[in-house]
């Protein structure tokens, strides 16, 4: 098989079979009490860009290198491609890493590093000159072949790292926040072209990040964990616009929580006042939070139709070009608003200016 | 910094010291050169001493010695040290007092106390067992015991260097444990190897008590040639022979230097 | 929930990979130095406790009869000569170490505020020296010192020593050589303590004190105490145990316990008061390196000066 595949034997999202991931009641501590995982249960499909995300020590890295093979789980199972590879060791699992560091060998050029997995595989000198030379194009690193990895910049680096495990074909890659390092350009631009990667070669990726946006930007689907659970799986407006629970939403960011203190069917009562949703909670959600994401939020001088309808005073402003942030007092409790620039009129701090809140915007969560 | 009277002083005295740390080796290397048999004047320059060297086979036969007790407690200890090195780096999580005071053991005792306690040993277990009586064998078993801690530092030190991830990503790209110690571990390690390598090359070059005490009547090195010769009386052959010893240990050093930094710096 | 969330920690009978992993890389140098070192000290303190035999070779019964020895009782009774060997050990030790101390301050001192490209030199250029083989580094000492050299006139000329005499053999070249040996010892880790110094700190002092030696007393030195205590045991220890310079450079009337040990298993033949003389040394060994964790802990700092 020629590598990357061409358009015509593998079709844009091609997928190969054989990287169905399963894992099922993964648990994992450290040390004395330190629970890194308890209990994950996870479908990864084949061909999926799937990303774990989650604050640092959530175990999203664990998870990754149970994956690898790098860490052995202290109990359940782990498949790929319906093969048990729970104690499979590192170097005979069809799994490939990028890693933060890059962990580049200082001792072999990028040529080298790029052809070591497939040295250590056997692979033949011709076919391997011949995949590097492949990948190298593929990736744009051709005129750095020869170079030593001491010579690279961050970016370089980063893309020697990806080709060197792209080039071995493997089922699944995973990726350890590989753009952490780079500065906030670099990393946008390598974020568009990971996912252009990803969906022309039809691999399983799995990124860790703890980055909310990085994760919505390239995932097909994200996990959120938190404290070694899995909080919420789902595509990436799934898990922003209905997130499960109040560290989900949190985590998304540019959200307002409430407490709920009355529920009365559709009828809502918190301290900002009482609002409508657009249908009950559900009999047995544990509703205790009211959710209102900030840029569903319209600010005028006059109620909106068929909106909930509240009044409040501009606090703050922050201006941010694409758009405004808002700090507003409504019955003396604050409220973060954002509207997108489209060149209205800004409200100035003092203002007093209408909230109006679509019913569907109005979400209740678990607390 | 100004300069002051103060750091003036400081300077010629520097330099004061310099001279004192250097004299005794520059006459050494003056007097191998001197055509007149004498410490107490320079009469002229002449390789007489050096030319008579060459006819000399017992101080052929110390040289080999030297290089044959050198190289091979070299490489033993450069194998043994790697391994407690490599041991000491990847199980530094653990409780390793025990390891870290038995490595320094060799290089805190007095080398007098290492010398005949070792010679003791050898001697009681020539005449009970009639096995390690002394030998250039029991020579480089001493030898190589003061060198493994100088290599385990190095190597261990190395290690601590390097980027813990380099492991996994080996392992990651299908390197079996086998291929990881061909293709990862050593050649990262060439350079501190090297060094070691000459490290223990020029430590085995410059003891003199321990050598002392474990050789056999056979076995006599280059020092212990040197401090029979002296003993004897001194002569200025003694001077060229020294001078080549100062110039071969220098080059050894310098190699050594030179391949820890490199080491260190990839 | 039947289960506990985390099922017992499967038993092992076996050590872990891990352990044995530990255990199969450590294991050949361990095994080496417990054989070829430990063991060999350990029979030569056990040979302190022997007897004498004829031939000088350790028998039974355990006795005390080399201390005694060592302390001058013999069969001709009592006699200085072995007291006086150990004080000198301990007289030319403590001289050198206070020399070396006084000449490493100032060089230490004065390469930690040498420009910085050049202070890797500057230590290397301390150290090369003591790469030399010590017997060689005696006898340059002796070309030095010897009758009718420069020096050794020098000395005649202000009378310190007599006519056609020479520097060499005495109390003074030994002292000479222990300095001329352990000089690098000292300069390092006072190095290293100078090195940690804030450079504004002395300037500081040099104001406050305006004398440099009051700024030293006051600001400088209380800090470079972890470096000189290390320096002091990498000194004293060896300095203690020295064999070749006194050898060599010192003759008949300036012997140290070096020689006095080594003698009782060439010439001598007597292996217990070898061994007795051999295990003061180790004593005196682990005493230095104890007093130097006690004190560097109490300092701070002091895990890393060792070596």
């Amino acid at each position: 098989m020629t590598f990357p595949p061409s358009a015509a034997t593998a079709p844009q999202g091609a997928v190969r079979d054989a990287s169905t991931i399963t894992l099922s009641g993964l648990r994992k501590r450290f040390g004395g009490d330190a629970v890194a995982l308890d209990g994950v249960d996870l479908t990864i499909r084949a061909g999926e860009f799937f990303t774990l995300l989650g604050p640092s020590g959530c175990g999203k890295t664990t998870l990754l290198r149970i994956l690898a093979g790098l860490e052995a789980p202290d109990d359940g199972t782990l498949t790929i491609g319906g093969r048990d590879v729970t104690t499979t060791a590192p170097h005979l699992r069809s799994v490939n890493t990028v890693f933060q560091s890059y962990a580049l060998f200082p001792h072999l050029s990028v040529r080298e590093n790029i052809a070591f997995g497939l040295r250590m595989k056997g692979v033949p000198v011709d076919e391997r000159r011949r995949r590097v030379d492949h990948i190298a194009e593929f990736i744009k690193l051709g005129a750095l072949l020869d170079r030593g990895v001491n010579q690279l910049s961050g970016g370089q680096r980063q893309r020697v790292a990806l080709a060197r495990a792209l080039v071995c074909e493997p089922d699944v890659l995973l990726l350890d926040e590989p753009l952490s390092a780079l500065d906030a350009g670099l990393r946008t631009q390598l974020q568009v072209e990971l996912q252009r990667t990803q969906k022309r070669l039809g691999m399983t990726f799995v990124f860790v990040t703890h980055d909310q946006d990085e994760a919505m930007v390239m995932s097909d689907r994200i996990a959120v964990l938190d404290n070694g659970v899995i909080q919420q799986v789902g595509a990436p407006h799934e898990v922003y616009e209905r997130p499960v629970n109040a560290f989900v939403a949190k985590f998304m960011g540019h959200v307002n929580l409430f407490a709920i203190e009355q529920l009365d069917h559709t009828r809502v009562v918190t301290a900002l006042g009482t609002l409508t949703m657009d249908k009950p909670l559900e009999e047995n959600a544990r509703a205790g939070m009211l959710l209102i994401r900030q840029e569903v939020i319209e600010l005028g001088h006059a109620v909106s139709e068929g909106y909930n309808g509240l009044e409040g005073v501009v606090k703050e402003r922050h201006y941010r070009g694409s758009r405004i942030e808002y700090r507003l007092e409504v019955n003396g409790v604050t409220l973060m608003a954002t509207a997108g620039n489209l060149g209205q009129r800004l409200y100035a701090v003092g203002d007093t200016v209408t909230v109006s809140i679509h019913p569907e915007d109005v979400v209740g969560l678990d607390a | 910094m100004k300069r002051t009277p103060f750091t003036r002083g400081l300077s010629v005295f520097w330099w004061l010291m310099i001279a004192f740390l250097y004299l005794p080796l520059g006459v050494i290397v003056l007097y191998s050169f001197n055509s007149a048999n004498s410490a107490a004047f320079f009469a002229g320059f002449s390789l007489r001493w050096y030319e008579r060297l060459l006819g000399n086979d017992q101080l052929l036969t110390a040289l080999g010695n030297t290089l044959a007790l050198g190289v091979a407690s070299s490489v033993i200890a450069l194998v043994i040290g790697t391994l407690i090195g490599y041991g000491m780096y990847r199980h530094r999580g653990r409780k390793l007092g025990w390891l870290v005071a038995l490595i320094y053991l060799p290089i805190v005792m007095p080398d007098i106390v290492f010398g005949i306690s070792e010679m003791a040993f050898f001697i009681t277990m020539d005449r009970e067992f009639g096995i390690l009586g002394p030998s250039l064998a029991t020579m480089i078993i001493a030898h190589v015991t003061f060198q493994i801690p100088f290599v385990a530092l190095i190597v261990y030190s190395r290690f601590v260097g390097l980027d813990p991830t380099l492991f996994e990503a080996a392992k990651d790209l299908y390197a079996s444990p086998a291929q990881r110690a061909r293709h990862f571990l050593l050649p990262t390690l060439k350079p501190s190897l090297i060094a070691a390598f000459f490290l223990a090359f020029t430590l085995s070059i410059d003891d003199f008590v321990i050598s002392f005490f474990t050789a056999g009547p056979e076995n006599a090195t280059l020092p212990i040639y040197i401090w029979g010769a002296i003993r004897r009386g001194v002569s200025p052959e003694i001077n060229a022979i020294a001078t080549l010893m100062i110039l071969t240990v220098a080059i050894a050093a310098v190699i050594s230097l030179l391949f820890n930094k490199e080491g260190r710096r990839s | 929930m039947a289960q506990p969330p985390y099922p017992p920690a499967r038993q092992r009978r076996t050590l872990s990979p891990d352990t044995r992993h530990l255990l199969w890389s450590v294991a050949p140098g361990v095994v080496w130095i417990v054989i070829f070192l430990v063991l060999p000290s350990l029979y030569l303190i056990g040979v302190a406790f022997m007897t004498n035999g004829p031939y000088g070779q350790p028998q039974m019964p355990l006795s005390l009869e080399s201390f005694r020895q060592l302390a001058g009782f013999g069969f001709l009774g009592w006699s200085p000569g072995n007291l006086y060997t150990l004080l000198r050990s301990l007289w030319q030790t403590v001289i050198a170490t206070g020399l070396v101390i006084l000449i490493a301050y100032p060089l230490a001192y004065h390469i930690s505020i040498s420009p910085r490209q050049w202070r890797a030199i500057m230590l290397l250029a301390v150290v090369v020296p003591s790469w030399t083989n010590q017997v060689i580094r005696a006898f340059g000492w002796m070309n030095l010192l010897s009758p009718g050299t420069p020096l050794s006139q020098v000395a005649q000329f202000f009378g310190l020593i007599g006519p056609n005499m020479g520097l060499y053999p005495s109390n003074f070249a030994v002292t000479l050589g222990l300095i001329y040996n352990f000089l690098p010892f000292m300069v390092l880790p006072l190095y290293a303590a100078f090195e940690k110094l804030d450079a504004g700190l002395i300037e500081a002092a040099r104001d406050l004190y305006a004398s440099p030696v009051r700024a030293f007393w006051h600001a400088v030195f209380p800090q470079t105490l972890s470096g000189l205590l290390a320096g002091t045991v990498l000194v004293s220890i060896p300095a203690f145990g020295m064999y070749v310079v006194p050898e060599l450079l010192g003759g008949g009337r300036a012997m140290m316990l070096g020689s006095l040990v080594a003698g009782q298993f060439s010439g001598g033949s007597n292996w217990p008061l070898g061994a007795a003389g051999a295990l003061i040394m180790l004593l005196a060994t682990l005493g230095g390196l104890y007093a130097m964790r006690k004190v560097g802990r109490r300092l701070g700092g002091g895990e890393e000066v060792v070596i």
